[in-house]
């Protein structure tokens, strides 16, 4: 547990340079900057260790960093996605606090893979405390000349700032992230183009998730075959698992890929006294719900979630236990992407809202025979046809936590009120 | 760009690599459903109506954002396009008014047809709908923003094609609410366009608004003569009145685009001031007359002041069609005159047409530099200043010599501050520069011209250039130097191969001079407004606009020995007061006609409507007027026939080299520029026109020295003008800009 | 309408961005003359921080009303943002919402009325591990139940 993003976690001081520093941090960049690794071997070890995007959609990121047009002229920036707004995930914050060196590492490296001079790490708006200990570390970094022009006279250029949100969860879909950092609404760009060749100020950029680039100066330093050991095939290494909701000891726990679920679930101390285990949102609020069966058979990894019938998301698990009430909680859920979306694109915009007020029509009482299929179409006119994946991400909870939890509905239609005698 | 092979719907078409599929659909005549997707502006994709099925693509993707390549197997209409489509217009019909029997775009709704089309016959949404609370935009578009479907046509439009970012989207999700920021509302010369882009009847024409359903109405094809683009519009009719003006597609012209000033002028037709009857004076007491007694009556009294036609002089606006100038022009050399002029705003007529304009509307887009001299662009010349503006979203660089510096929407790298009085020695400066920098020999005239840096910045710019354009703008009529000043415009031009346009013969001048509108021998405007002619026929004249000096011209033409025969639409106390006989004719929209553009394409159109009471197109007036006189030659039965002989002149086109003298310098001069809805007197007469901020325009800019060398201070009144004083205006002069009446 | 000290802070964010990208900065630029203003924005001062970085009016009116952390009407000194997401609520949130509300005497989305405190409901705030949480300016405030949140309320002056 706790080898890669967390290894400093329990240590005193773990966000300081010197913590970082005494357990190998910014020996590659220094490599780097002292000409002794080359772009090339740095994307080969990144393909090798299979590591994949931490910030829900899972895609490897040697690969990602290769599409860059990294010989073309001009500015590039690289950008790191620090907004965590996924309903259940809060690992990023940690990796803020507790080894922000390792997301400067991580994203100077991809400075220098990319051919980019700069960076931003946009942190999301509530996010002070990680603000100030990343800022922290960034005057560190260039106290140490680490950072900036020429660093070194090594010819390597890499400026790194922070951009702090302002309360959007949009925000951290990438393009909509881009739009911000450039001062305007986050509003989803649509794709093609991809950022790599329009992104940020219209310049080729890479983004990444805090975790991906946290990753990934441990994987360069001891192997990219060390690190997809780590894990099982095609989900290399270990990853952060936030475990939330009804459990005795919610935390952040950084476990190899591949890790069983029960074990996941015994680490958080387990379902409190009494309770039984009713549901489990595996990858945050975006990912299907599944029932404990379901979830009890599964592996912490890419395809063992997938075949549960889930995504493994960001790594956001939220357990609920038999005290809850379905009906409620996938009210909250849609609430959420109501008051989330960006607005642009008609079927978000208008989908979310009616999700959300048939919903709020049966909790009131309301609730008439059809309107769960009436909701099963309406999410379906959703998926697939919006310009981001937040339609997507609003749309699956409620195929989900209907189809495996028909009867709670319908039971709260007829009746008025929920089947659950009173949730936690 | 690539010809490439791909299929539509089992159809093999032809398209460009990276051209969208849905204007190669659309090239097909395929039909894909849309809303925010519009040819002239960029892609946002945000409707999502226009999803088709792309093989190998798991997901629907929007027509309007795929770009082709070749191979591509695309279905527009199969059950998964379908599906979508059907998905997206149910979803934007569950907050949209189903109210189209009382909307205003009832019956030209984009929503409307594709809904027939698309959406499914019941509605299974009943949570209440949304509605959103409307704010007053403007005088000219009336909002019902319960009705927008968020395709933000109208921003896209303002921040690429209006270039000021006015409209925005506030809020986010279901609140997105699209709006100006909170009073400011919209304020673009061209922002009527936002009506015609908007696929729905969230933003429509304010003064439109309730007067009767589209249906019911017919569009006639005609032409907007405001300027001198002469962009294509449909006027829209019912019982004999113009309703609405909306912009028809012509892409060398206007695209698809008008200026407010073309689009809301002709509320002007329905103003109470119109002249209905024809009026005589008798013993200066005015009254109403039949045709016949006031024809009768002002044919009388040419004759009676007049011989040998001597005494005859002739003064036209430059709104009059190429027929009616033609005629007029007939009838006064058939007189035996040639004292007869257009220019009667002009400080100095001698100069005029040096500057002939060699570059097309649609080659401007094209240029990589622009100077600018003497000119408001954006206001004078909307649709021109578009296309200098998308030249410069291309990068095209400009820079001016202007007295002002004036807010643009693009940005004018290079300005000159130059007071009118001091434009000559600049220009002599520029001249200088680049044939200095050319290393060619320069004429004695330049020998004492002193080049300053900023001459040699201005002749960088130009000489840098690939395809630069040098564009001589209104100002210069009024500055006395304007022979001076059109010379040196030229020689700068040909010093370093620039192309030239020129702006300051506005409106329909150009028919002017294509029937030899002016004096070759004869009293030029100035000299018969100070003249002792005694005979005059003015057309379309009103002395307090159109005269360069109002008071004086006035008094002369009252004169007890002057027998003045008017034609106008509308009433003017100026007009009565030194006319003998005022005959009504027809105004924009009532007459057929011709139009001369920049372009010096003659764009003829019909009369939509007939004009208005007892008056008369003024083509046929003034042929009456010419039988009359028993002049030979008026054998015409309509107005093409008029239109075919003025168009096989041949035009003179020699001019005379001006010699670069300037006359005397004032210390501190005047420039008096009319206020873009006051140029003629139908937009004078739209009051919707003359609510917005545009048509409120007035005051008298100057700089804090001048103010003080002048005893102005902020607020005073300069010739009834309010001052302002800011740093924008050259040092030595006062830039008027207003709605009213001129003073000299 | 913008001090000198505000525009010292807003010209920092402005040099993080390219030359001619100060728009960049709009964000904190808002949050900072929202803080000098007690908490919440005006249309004035909207409008000052968009001629300040040179943008058009309704850009910054668009970003104003776009994202959650500005206030619209006048807020309490302190601003309770208290999580309501899926897994603060699985921890009981909404009941520790309404004992603050009673407590305090407030509704959500009001400032009480000698302008101490206002209560917010927002979206998960990504510190669900420590569900139920609330914000209280810079500071997250996490595990919350009855007595902690007592505690906390003694503390705001
Ligand atoms: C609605 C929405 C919200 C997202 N929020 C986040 C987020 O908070 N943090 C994040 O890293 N990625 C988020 N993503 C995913 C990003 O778009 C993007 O895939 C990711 O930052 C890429 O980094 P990675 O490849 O390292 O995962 C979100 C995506 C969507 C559609
Ligand atoms: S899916 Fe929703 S959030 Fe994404 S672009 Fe469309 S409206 Fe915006
Ligand atoms: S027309 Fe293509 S998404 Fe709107
Ligand atoms: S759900 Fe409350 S902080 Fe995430």
């Amino acid at each position: 547990m706790n080898k890669v993003c967390f290894k400093n976690i329990n240590k005193d001081n773990p966000s300081s340079l010197a913590t970082y520093e005494a357990s190998g941090g910014y020996k590659v960049w220094r490599k780097i900057l002292k000409g002794e690794l080359s772009q090339g071997k740095i994307l080969d070890e990144l393909k090798t260790s299979g590591l994949r995007g931490r910030g829900g959609a899972g895609f490897p990121t040697g690969l990602k960093w290769s599409f860059m047009p990294r010989n073309q002229e001009g500015q590039k920036y690289v950008v790191c996605n620090s907004d965590e707004g996924e309903p259940g995930t809060c690992k990023d914050r940690d990796i803020l606090r507790f080894n922000p060196h390792a997301v400067i590492e991580g994203m100077a490296i991809a400075g220098y893979v990319m051919k980019a001079s700069v960076g931003y790490n946009y942190i999301r708006g509530e996010f002070m405390e990680p603000y100030y200990r990343f800022e922290e570390a960034l005057n560190e970094a260039y106290g140490a000349g680490l950072l900036g022009e020429d660093i070194n006279d090594s010819k390597i250029t890499f400026n790194l700032y922070t951009h702090l949100g302002a309360g959007a969860y949009i925000c951290g879909e990438e393009t909509a992230l881009l739009e911000s950092i450039e001062g305007k609404k986050g509003q989803p760009r649509f794709k093609p183009p991809f950022p790599a060749n329009v992104g940020l100020y219209g310049k080729p950029t890479t983004i990444n998730n805090t975790e991906s680039f946290a990753s990934v100066p441990d994987i360069l330093a001891k192997g990219g075959q060390w690190f997809a050991d780590l894990g099982v095939p095609n989900s290399g290494g270990c990853k952060l698992f936030s475990v939330t909701g009804h459990v005795n000891n919610p935390a952040n726990f950084e476990i190899p890929m591949g890790t069983p679920f029960s074990d996941l679930l015994e680490m958080a101390g387990g379902l409190r006294e009494g309770r039984k285990l009713k549901a489990v949102i595996p990858g945050g609020s975006s990912t299907p719900v599944l029932p404990a069966k379901a979830a009890l058979k599964m592996n912490m990894d890419y395809d063992s979630i997938d075949k549960a019938g889930s995504m493994l998301g960001a790594g956001s698990v939220i357990i609920m236990d038999d005290t809850t009430c379905m009906v409620k909680a996938l009210t909250r859920l849609a609430h959420f992407y109501y008051d989330e979306s960006c607005g642009q694109c008609t079927p978000c915009r208008e989908g979310t809202g009616w999700i959300y007020r048939v919903l709020k029509r049966i909790m009131d009482g309301h609730g008439k025979n059809e309107d769960l299929d009436l909701l099963l179409s309406v999410q379906d006119k959703i998926i697939g046809n919006t310009i981001c994946a937040l339609g997507d991400a609003a749309a699956m909870p409620v195929e989900s936590f209907i189809r495996h939890f028909r009867k709670e509905f319908e039971h709260y239609i007829k009746n008025g009120e929920s089947m659950v005698a009173k949730d936690g | 760009m690539v010809d490439i092979e791909i299929e539509i719907d089992g159809k093999v078409v032809h398209g460009n690599s990276g051209e969208s599929v849905i204007s190669i659909a659309d090239r097909e005549g395929i039909e894909i459903p849309r809303f925010c997707y519009h040819k002239k502006l960029s892609v946002s994709a945000n409707c999502r109506m226009c999803l088709i099925d792309i093989k190998g693509n798991p997901k629907p993707q929007p027509a309007c954002s795929t770009l082709a390549s070749a191979g591509m197997k695309l279905y527009t209409k199969n059950a998964k396009a379908k599906a979508a489509q059907k998905a997206v217009m149910e979803f934007l019909l569950i907050n949209h008014p189903l109210d189209c029997p009382i909307c205003d775009q009832g019956g030209e709704c984009e929503l409307q047809d594709v809904a027939m089309e698309y959406g499914s016959d019941v509605s299974v949404f009943n949570e209440g709908k949304r509605i959103v609370a409307d704010k007053d935009i403007g005088a000219l578009i009336h909002t019902d923003m319960t009705r927008c479907i968020h395709c933000t046509r109208c921003i896209r439009f303002g921040a690429e094609v209006a270039g000021i970012v006015e409209m925005g989207g506030t809020g986010r999700g279901e609140d997105l609410k699209i709006e100006p920021f909170l009073s400011e509302g919209i304020q673009s010369e061209l922002s009527g366009n936002m009506i015609d882009v908007c696929p729905v009847g969230a933003l429509t024409s304010k003064p439109f608004r309730f007067e009767v359903r589209s249906w019911q109405m017919n569009s006639i094809q005609s032409i907007a003569r405001h300027d001198l683009v002469g962009s294509n519009i449909f006027t829209q009719t019912h019982k004999g009145k113009v309703k609405r003006v909306v912009a028809r597609d012509n892409e060398s012209v206007n695209e698809t685009w008008i200026s407010d000033r073309d689009r809301f002028s002709y509320q002007g037709l329905a103003s109470e001031k119109r002249c209905l009857v024809p009026k005589i004076k008798v013993n200066n007491e005015w009254r109403e007359a039949s045709w016949q007694e006031a024809l009768d009556f002002a044919v009388n009294g040419i004759k009676n002041n007049n011989s040998d036609g001597s005494k005859f002089g002739a003064l036209t606006s430059k709104n009059a069609t190429l027929e009616e100038l033609y005629l007029l022009q007939k009838l006064t050399r058939g007189m035996g005159s040639d004292n007869l002029d257009y220019r009667s705003d002009f400080a100095n007529p001698a100069a005029a047409n040096i500057l002939k304009s060699s570059i097309s509307l649609a080659e401007l887009e094209d240029i990589d530099h622009a100077l600018i001299v003497g000119s408001h662009l954006r206001l004078e010349q909307p649709m021109i200043n578009h296309r200098i503006r998308k030249a410069t979203l291309n990068g095209a660089s400009v820079s001016a010599i202007n007295a002002q510096t004036f807010d643009s929407n693009y940005r004018i790298s290079n300005n000159l501050l130059t007071a009118p009085q001091n434009t000559l020695a600049t220009l002599s400066g520029v001249l200088k520069a680049v044939l200095n920098e050319a290393s060619e020999k320069q004429p004695d005239y330049l020998n004492s011209v002193v080049v300053e840096q900023a001459h040699k910045d201005i002749a960088d710019n130009l000489l840098n250039a690939e395809n630069a354009v040098v564009i001589l703008g209104e100002h210069v009529n009024g500055n006395p130097d304007s022979d001076g000043i059109s010379q040196l415009v030229k020689d700068i031009a040909e010093a370093s191969q620039a192309q030239t346009l020129n702006v300051s013969l506005t409106s329909n001048s150009l028919a002017a001079e294509q029937v030899g509108f002016r004096p070759v021998n004869g009293k030029n405007a100035l000299e018969i407004l100070a003249s002792d002619l005694n005979s005059f026929v003015m057309f379309d004249i009103y002395p307090d606009f159109d005269c360069f000096n109002p008071e004086s011209a006035i008094e002369n033409l009252s004169r007890s020995d002057a027998f003045v025969v008017s034609l106008n639409s509308f009433e003017d106390d100026s007009v009565l007061k030194y006319s003998d006989v005022v005959l009504p004719i027809a105004s924009f929209y009532e007459t057929s006609g011709t139009h001369v553009n920049i372009d010096n394409i003659s764009q003829s159109y019909s009369a939509s409507v007939k004009s208005a009471g007892d008056s008369k197109p003024g083509w046929k007036v003034i042929k009456v007027l010419a039988d009359l006189l028993e002049i030979q030659g008026f054998e015409f039965v309509d107005s093409c026939e008029v239109a075919d002989e003025a168009l096989s002149m041949t035009p003179s086109t020699s001019v005379a080299r001006a010699k670069i003298t300037g006359s005397e310098i004032p210390e501190i001069s005047t420039v008096w520029q009319c206020a873009p809805y006051s140029v003629d007197a139908l937009v004078r007469h739209s009051s919707s026109l003359q609510e917005t901020q545009i048509g409120q325009i007035n005051v008298a800019s100057v700089s804090k020295a001048t103010a003080k060398l002048l005893k102005l201070s902020e607020g005073d009144l300069f010739k009834g003008v309010p001052v302002n004083i800011n740093n924008s205006v050259a040092e030595g002069c006062v830039f008027v800009h207003t709605y009213q009446p001129r003073k000299c | 309408m913008i001090s000198d000290q505000a525009k010292k802070e807003i010209d920092i964010w402005v040099a993080k961005y390219p030359t001619g990208r100060q728009s960049s900065a709009v964000m904190e630029a808002l949050k900072i003359v929202q803080a000098e203003n007690g908490g919440s924005l005006t249309n004035d001062l909207i409008k000052a921080v968009a001629d300040y970085l040179d943008m058009p009016r309704i850009n910054a009116q668009e970003v104003a009303t776009f994202y959650e952390n500005y206030n619209h009407k006048p807020v309490g000194k302190h601003v309770i943002r208290f999580c309501h997401n899926i897994s603060c609520m699985l921890n009981g949130a909404d009941d520790l919402i309404s004992y603050l509300e009673t407590k305090l005497g407030v509704k959500t989305g009001e400032a009480r009325k000698d302008g101490l405190v206002s209560v917010k409901k927002v979206e998960c705030l990504g510190a669900c591990v420590g569900a139920p949480m609330c914000q209280i300016g810079d500071k997250y405030f996490e595990n919350l139940t009855e007595q902690r949140i007592d505690e906390i309320l003694d503390g705001l002056k």
